[in-house]
């Protein structure tokens, strides 16, 4: 078979594929998003003792494989199969494809928390200060100042981090998750033909692109502030007599 | 006539950073309609002392009392922690920096006190701040981001983001001295209306013309201390301590 005649007879399978790495990558990330802004914040404000246990987490997570950590949570729980049917877990850690997810939950939540951190200390302090000047209350100043600037200055890099997430993702297939990977390795078992995997590395590079393109439009929008377009500088322009 | 009400009162305000003792025990009372200058070489502890009054620093001992609600502070401790916010929101805060949101246009700068601690009506919020920015002169720099302004616009986009809260007092913590020379006059001309229209005011100035000229009363810290205080033209002609004296010489 030639390449082509590959694709026109498994795309569905490889639809399918792709379907389930961007469920696995966006809920991995999503919850991680959602996770991971509180756990900055302790990250920045915390007694050092405190955070104690949190440094050791995203240590743990940002020094070992990624796959190691996939393994530890689904052959692991596999071991401790009796307490979770106990707790009544194991409906949740039988299905590898909640495993894989918390897995990359978990993963990205330590890259996010200090992607942030880095974003949260970057925010400038005098905008703060106004913020308490005005009788603002601490929730609204992190809603309404410091998490807006955090964002826009942690915005490239937690990009980045989505997109190696993405990638990683493709481990799913070694625990049984039918992603693109997953899908490819079973086209391949069937036909030995090595196209397939260019293939599937093509839908990898479409997902990115995809991806940078939309995360650039929200950059942009996150910083429009900073150089607004079509606006002339004030600098260029002469000064108009208050009328105050 | 009757005595003009107390608007804030500050008593015996401490201030240590570590062991270093940056305010020694300052009092003040500002009433309605009073203009205060306040004056001091650098590290003298002037900008300490202002932050104080609205809490961005918590003074170490002291009482500060704004429109009769109090906030004693006793060991760096506020007793009523709880009042502090609403004191801020009854003092308007200018800044040398400026200090305007970077990712708000001017007039979202504006709104954002009332709407978001005062919780008022949009649409209201926004009809005042347009007359505000339009008092200060900017009425065709509403849309712009604090970084498409100057310095002087940017100031008095920050004048027209305090005056919206309707402060009580506003404290300006040397407004001028981040300008260019050739911006400074705008913001100043703002300054003297809002004094002229009777606001009360505390300036942390180096601006010697605006103290003489503008503010009923002038108060000159040396080493933590009051050093001297009184009317701006009796104490320019006549100055009493040799300190004082001194600093009128160096910086005229």
């Amino acid at each position: 078979m030639n390449p082509l005649e590959i694709l026109i007879e498994y795309w569905p399978r490889l639809l399918d594929g792709t379907l389930m790495t961007l469920k696995l990558t966006i809920l991995g990330a999503l919850i991680a998003g959602l996770v991971s802004p509180s756990l900055a914040l302790i990250r920045v404000h915390a007694a050092p003792m405190a955070q104690a246990p949190l440094r050791l987490y995203v240590s743990f997570m940002r020094g070992t494989p990624i796959l190691a950590q996939l393994f530890l949570i689904f052959y692991g729980s596999g071991q401790f199969r009796p307490t979770l049917e106990e707790w009544g877990l194991w409906t949740f850690f039988r299905d590898p494809f909640n495993c894989a997810l918390l897995a990359f939950a978990l993963n990205s939540t330590a890259y996010q928390t200090e992607i942030l951190r880095g974003g949260i200390m970057g925010v400038p302090q005098g905008e703060i200060e106004a913020a308490k000047a005005i009788g603002m209350s601490r929730p609204k100043i992190l809603r309404r100042v410091v998490f807006p600037h955090a964002y826009r200055i942690a915005w490239p890099a937690l990009g980045n981090e989505v997109i190696l997430l993405m990638k990683a993702s493709a481990l799913a297939s070694v625990v049984t998750v039918f992603d693109v990977m997953g899908r490819t390795r079973q086209i391949f078992s069937r036909t030995f033909d090595f196209s397939v995997y260019l293939w599937a590395a093509l839908v990898y590079l479409c997902i990115t692109a995809a991806f940078v393109l939309l995360w650039r439009q929200a950059e942009r929008r996150l910083s429009r502030h900073i150089h607004a377009p079509g606006m002339p500088r004030a600098s260029a322009q002469p000064f108009k007599e208050s009328q105050a | 006539m009757t005595k003009p009400e107390t608007i804030l009162k500050a008593e015996d305000i401490h201030k240590s950073f570590g062991r270093l003792e940056v305010l020694k025990g300052i009092s003040l009372e500002a009433r309605n309609h009073d203009v205060i200058s306040i004056l001091g070489s650098s590290g003298s502890g002037k900008s300490t002392f202002l932050r104080c009054l609205n809490f961005l620093e918590i003074p170490t001992s002291g009482k500060v009392t704004v429109h009769g609600e109090e906030i004693l502070v006793k060991n760096g401790k506020p007793q009523n922690v709880r009042h502090i916010e609403d004191i801020r929101s009854r003092l308007g805060m200018l800044f040398q920096q400026f200090n305007l949101w970077t990712h708000r246009t001017a007039l979202e700068n504006v709104m954002e006190g009332p709407v978001q601690v005062k919780r008022e009506p949009k649409a209201d919020a926004r009809d005042r701040a347009e007359a505000l920015l339009k008092r200060v002169g900017l009425e065709d720099r509403m849309h712009m981001y604090p970084s498409q302004l100057s310095g002087g616009q940017q100031q008095r986009v920050a004048i027209a983001r305090a005056l919206a809260m309707e402060p009580d007092a506003i404290l300006f913590d040397e407004p001028t001295s981040a300008l260019d020379p050739e911006l400074v006059g705008e913001v100043l001309k703002v300054m003297q209306s809002l004094a002229a229209e009777g606001r009360t005011m505390i300036v942390v100035t180096h601006e010697m013309g605006f103290a003489r000229e503008v503010s009923s009363e002038v108060v000159f810290l040396h080493e933590g201390r009051i050093a001297e205080q009184g009317p701006p033209d009796e104490m320019f002609t006549h100055p009493k301590t040799e300190v004082f004296e001194r600093f009128i010489s160096k910086v005229k």
